[in-house]
């Protein structure tokens, strides 16, 4: 594509024009799409609350059969929660990711935080 | 449960025969997103790009900017087309992806060629592990109403794709409240840990905090989130249940989430002796496996789970939305701290939209709990503010980084509106690209 300097004075005009056109409608079907979006977050978080309320029998973690079972004195994890065998198999430790950002904000990279 | 063993002798679904397979590298629209097929084994998951933008869609308009917590995505060409500068400042949430008004970010790792390989493999019994969200986001890919809980048909579904194995991440969202409620109580009355304690369920609000508030670590739960710890238990108690030998497994964690991607790599997941977490998708990943395997997802009937590690709760349910985390917990907390039968398991006040929502609960026989609840990474960052100066006066926050919760997640289905005006102004920008090649040339 070459410059945009060669284009005819009307030719820009015209271009112009039909961006400004585009960039009204298309500001207001984006307008509408988020504020659908509200409403659409809303209508699945509403169907979470529903089922919470009326498709599951059982509303407390504590009372599932199948955790009671995980649980139990002969249980595979008899110790119960936060025991030993659980801190090996379901506990995690985190560790310091910053060094990364650090270097990108060192090379002039501008971040939010 | 027992008769899973002679179920992997029985044929494979008739349409794995026919399946053509999408090739490593290729790329494929799946329910109006990019993917190139690449399943990562063994990387450093820090160096990989989850999202990226395709230049030559982008428009240059800066709306992924506003929606990106971190500044990650910005203008990367001397036109303005956006980018993700680097790995290194990008949490993997994928909400610059959701809310693209041109369709232009992809992502950059799909397992679903590797899927459909281990699914097809005799020796293997693929196990499925879908969060909560994905119950409420995939019926929309097959034109059901916005949310409509699909529950029982996924299952079906996913019994019909040849998963050997049906269990649930629901269960181990109950398996969480157990462990990472009673290390709230543990830090409440031992007071060997810092308060406030943090979730550790969202995997862009975790690398997040590593990178940005690193030295708040001692303030995150300990728990690994319900997908990891499903992983390990599949493949140990998991193991025990059924009588298939880990070694024979292939989990598959499906998701409404990028950022799950990342954990699931991340390498200290291998407590189970192996990778935990074999494979990662999203909500729209499945859709697309389920429309590619030819099922009618809308007549399909209700089905079950395999019990053992896939039977669930209401409190596990919920965790799919921002404030459900904290809901489920406190009707443990509620009942393990005051002795007293919590009678109303509703909570309502924690129940959050948007931004940060926090409340006292009064506990009889204990005195209050206080607790936040945030959504959006932007204002978990002024919560974070506050723990950093000693200031906050929580003793369990709860975050996540998307909207809303999982539900909004970045690899939920995308909301039709926002697919009409990303066809529209991608359509809008193809003609204006060709009008001005014309006139300008």
């Amino acid at each position: 594509m070459k410059k945009i300097g060669l284009m005819s004075r009307r030719g820009f005009i015209k271009v112009a024009g039909i961006a400004c056109g585009y960039s009204v409608l298309g500001f207001n079907v984006t307008r509408e799409a988020f504020a659908a979006t509200l409403e659409f977050v809303g209508l699945r978080q509403q169907s979470v609350y529903n089922a919470d309320s009326k498709i599951y029998s059982i509303r407390k973690s504590q009372d599932n059969p199948m955790i009671k079972k995980l649980y139990a004195k002969d249980g595979f994890l008899h110790e119960g929660p936060c025991g030993h065998k659980s801190h090996h198999l379901l506990h995690t430790h985190y560790n310091d990711r910053s060094a990364g950002v650090k270097a990108l904000k060192a090379k002039g990279v501008k971040l939010a935080l | 449960m027992s008769g899973a063993k002679e179920k992997q002798a029985t044929a494979k679904p008739a349409y794995l025969a026919n399946l053509k397979l999408p090739a490593t590298g290729s790329n494929v629209e799946m329910e109006g997103v990019n993917y190139k097929i690449a399943a990562p084994q063994g990387v450093d998951p820090s160096t990989l790009f989850f999202v990226q933008v395709d230049k030559d869609k982008c428009q240059a308009c800066g709306e992924c900017e506003t929606h990106c917590p971190t500044g990650a995505i910005q203008e990367m060409h001397p036109d303005g087309e956006r980018g993700v500068v680097d790995p290194a400042a990008c949490v993997n949430c994928g909400q610059c992806l959701a809310n693209c008004p041109f369709g232009a970010i992809s992502e950059q790792v799909s397992y679903v060629g590797e899927i459909f390989e281990k699914l097809k493999d005799p020796d293997t019994i693929v196990v499925s592990m879908p969060a909560p969200a994905v119950r409420y986001g995939l019926g929309e890919c097959f034109g059901m109403p916005t949310g409509t809980y699909v529950g029982g048909k996924m299952h079906a579904a996913l019994r019909r794709l040849g998963f050997g194995l049906v269990w649930d991440n629901e269960w181990t969202a109950d398996v969480t409240i157990m462990e990472e409620g009673t290390e709230l109580l543990e830090r409440v009355k031992k007071g060997d840990k810092p308060l406030p304690q943090f979730t550790s369920c969202c995997p862009g609000w975790v690398k997040f905090a590593e990178t940005f508030y690193p030295d708040l670590n001692a303030h995150l739960s300990t728990c690994r989130s319900p997908i990891g710890m499903l992983g390990p238990l599949a493949k140990t108690y998991g193991s025990e249940q059924s009588g298939i030998k880990s070694k024979k497994m292939y989990t598959v964690s499906i998701m409404p989430c990028v950022a799950k991607k990342f954990e699931g790599l991340r390498p200290e997941m291998n407590a189970s002796g192996s990778r935990d977490i074999d494979a990662t998708i999203n909500t729209r990943e499945l859709a697309w496996m389920i429309k590619q395997a030819g099922i009618d997802f809308a007549s399909l009937p209700e089905e079950q789970p395999d019990p053992a590690l896939g039977m669930s709760t209401g409190a596990a349910t919920i965790f799919g939305t921002s404030g459900g985390v904290m809901e489920a917990a406190l009707r443990l907390a509620y009942e393990v701290l005051s002795g007293n039968t919590l009678a109303n398991p509703d909570i309502k006040v924690v129940r959050a939209h948007e931004g940060i929502k926090t409340a006292d609960i009064p506990v009889p026989n204990f005195g209050t709990v206080k607790v936040a609840v945030v959504s959006g990474l932007q204002n978990a960052a002024k919560l974070c503010d506050e723990v950093r100066a000693g200031k906050s006066p929580y003793h369990f926050i709860e975050v996540m980084t998307c909207p809303g919760g999982c539900v909004n997640g970045g690899g939920q289905p995308l909301e039709p509106e926002m697919l009409q005006s990303s066809l529209f102004h991608s359509t809008v920008a193809k003609i204006n690209r060709r009008f001005n090649q014309r006139r300008v040339g």
